[in-house]
């Protein structure tokens, strides 16, 4: 051991600190994870078994096969982005209920589900659909504070109908099924949309003035614009037809949903040269920041682990004598503080490894471990959904404002909390009912 | 000697992209294959490995150069933007240690592999390929990183490195 004579425990908090300390004051969260990692991983061992373990961490890491569904589905999101395919499904939506008082804002919500299935991050469809439906609802007279929030919290519908990143990660870290958590993911994302669209229709109720009506569309254009949805619909029925008819594994569907979303932007006449460059210098940011948190995080991890502080702090949570969902609600609601400060891909690598085993050694509802596993993802994932909207620091707020100058932050944040009521409720009804996240996933794969 | 390197970072960036593309296709082809007939392509597995693999290494310069790296400011917004100057400096210091650690470790694993004359199960590929393909993107992103310190430190405007960051969707990062 080292002449310091640290205990493990001692090395493992004394890391961690490190590591907030690094975050809070701007170093970028993969370095803050690493470095502190590597420096804990060289106290716990030696020199020589750091430089061993950094040979191939990053080879071990970059050819992990089911990883490889990230560049791929950040890809379909960005040629869906880019080829403009988010007009086509506001255009159908607001065909169709645009006449009623609020309408266009649901149409945004609908448009942004459909969206949200073939795009897999939150911030992106906000983006996209905030490009097509403020112009539209400015156009209409609806006031700033309701389609701004309406247009920020629609685009967590991209993490939470999948395919979803944040829930890849999820899987990777806990070694659980992508395509199990997707369909786990399926009812509650629906659920969350016609809430949004409810809150919306609530919103106007009470207060008539903040959105006006639109004139109704005859039948026969509110078909046509029907139509324009076809490309989104095929792709997601052959990227989850796929996937759940076991022809293909989860990287070949998101492999088959990129080449199908440039086809389409293609036909779309909207794919230029210029359209694909920007897609793929868009896709290797991201994918690049992703993948260095997860080395970082594996540094940090490897370290904890010879530090055995993940399983000192199962055995703590179980020797507490409180129910689990009360745990369960406790850890949640930690992750909803952690959210309002925190990039929510870095949450999840940097506190899974250390919170998982203890809910996994919780007993709930007689729940089996695969079950267990799935169901809280989905409750995680939907508390990262409330981080990307909730003050102080909600991602989609700032990508909506950016677009929409000309609305203040503070309404926009005024706007969003009827969402996050919604929010809340439903994680309670998650927490609740487990069958809402469970019963699809036993439904599919149940042969 | 900075736009020298913002533009190896950018074609190697677009490369990145491409790679991906080129996966995504050679994955299409192969579940064809096997849909028509039952016959994937083979060692498609060990392709979209080292493909994706190979595809990420190139990317990271970009990501690094174009600050895409998350942080956390929650803490320092009301920060001078000088120590937020110095900040960003340090936390490009910490990134060019980690990229420059990953990066001559990963080229001694080449080596190391090399020499063991592994190779990858199906298409008997040289496994030491996959090392030596990763440690070239990881030294860019090392030298575009320590240029960035420097830059930080000499309070020197960033629009040198970055380019016009221009205010469109495509900037917003997923």
């Amino acid at each position: 051991m080292t002449s310091l004579a640290m205990t493990p425990t001692t090395i493992g908090l004394l890391m961690f600190a490190g590591m907030l300390v690094l975050m809070a004051i701007r170093i970028p969260i993969a370095a803050a994870m690493f470095v502190p990692g590597a420096l804990g991983y060289w106290a716990m061992t030696n020199h020589s078994a750091l430089l061993n373990v950094l040979k191939g961490s990053s080879v071990a890491r970059l050819t992990i096969y089911d990883l490889s569904v990230i560049p791929l589905f950040l890809l379909m999101g960005q040629f869906a982005t880019q080829g403009g395919l988010s007009r086509a499904l506001f255009n159908a939506a607001a065909a169709f209920v645009g006449h009623v008082r609020g309408g266009l804002a649901m149409a945004s919500i609908f448009a942004a589900g459909a969206f949200g299935a073939v795009c897999g991050s939150s911030v992106a469809t906000a983006a996209t659909i905030t490009q097509v439906a403020y112009p539209e609802m400015k156009r209409l007279g609806y006031k700033g504070r309701l389609s701004t929030a309406t247009l920020a919290t629609s685009g967590t519908l991209g993490i939470l109908i999948p395919p979803s990143v944040p829930l890849v990660v999820y899987a990777i870290l806990t070694e659980q099924s992508i395509g199990k958590l997707f369909a786990a993911a399926m009812i509650p994302g629906i659920l969350a949309m016609l809430g949004y669209v409810a809150v919306v229709a609530l919103i106007c109720k009470l207060k008539p003035d903040l959105a006006p009506a639109a004139m109704p569309l005859a039948w026969s254009k509110r078909w046509t614009a029907l139509l324009g949805v076809w490309p989104i619909m095929t792709i997601f029925v052959a990227v989850f037809g796929g996937i759940y008819g076991g022809i293909f594994s989860p990287t070949e569907g998101a492999a088959v949903g990129a080449v199908l979303t440039l086809a389409a932007a293609v036909m779309n006449r909207e794919m230029s040269w210029s359209a694909l460059w920007k897609s793929c210098t868009a896709t290797a940011e991201t994918s690049a920041m992703v993948f260095l948190i997860f080395l970082g995080a594996d540094m940090m991890n490897a370290a904890l682990a010879i530090t055995q502080m993940p399983a000192a702090v199962a055995e703590w949570v179980t020797g507490l004598h409180v129910s689990s969902i009360f745990i369960i609600a406790a850890i949640l609601a930690m992750y909803i503080l952690l959210g309002c400060v925190m990039d929510e891909l870095s949450m999840l690598l940097l506190t899974i490894p250390v919170i998982f085993p203890a809910v996994m050694s919780l007993e709930i509802y007689g729940l089996g471990p695969e079950m267990k596993a799935i169901w809280f993802g989905i409750l995680v994932l939907m508390t990262v959904g409330i981080g990307m909207i909730a003050p102080p620091v909600g991602l989609n707020v700032y990508v909506v404002n950016n677009l929409a100058k000309d609305v203040p932050m503070n309404e926009t944040y005024k706007g969003v909390f009827p969402f996050l009521a919604w929010d809340l409720i439903r994680v309670g009804l998650m927490l609740a009912f487990p069958i809402l996240s469970l019963g699809l996933v036993k439904l599919l794969f149940t042969r | 000697m900075k736009a020298l390197l913002r533009s190896i970072s950018l074609f190697a960036a677009v490369a990145g992209g491409l790679i991906a593309l080129a996966v995504g296709l050679l994955t299409v082809y192969s579940v064809t294959q096997r849909a028509i007939i039952t016959k994937p392509l083979a060692g498609d597995i060990e392709l979209v490995q080292f493909g994706i693999a190979l595809s990420i290494s190139l990317c990271i310069a970009w990501c690094q150069l174009h600050g895409s790296n998350i942080i956390v400011d929650f803490f320092t917004q009301k920060a001078a933007p000088k120590t937020n100057r110095w900040l960003d400096g340090t936390g490009c210091v910490f990134m060019a240690l980690m990229y420059g650690l990953l990066s001559v470790r990963t080229l001694y694993g080449a080596i190391a592999v090399h020499g063991a004359h592994e190779t990858s199960p199906t298409l008997d590929l040289p496994m030491w390929w996959t090392y030596a393909c990763l440690a070239p993107g990881l030294a860019l992103a090392c030298v575009v990183a320590l240029t960035q310190a420097w830059m930080h430190f000499s309070q020197e405007d960033m629009i040198s490195l970055t380019g016009i960051v221009s205010d469109d969707l495509s900037e917003i990062k997923l």
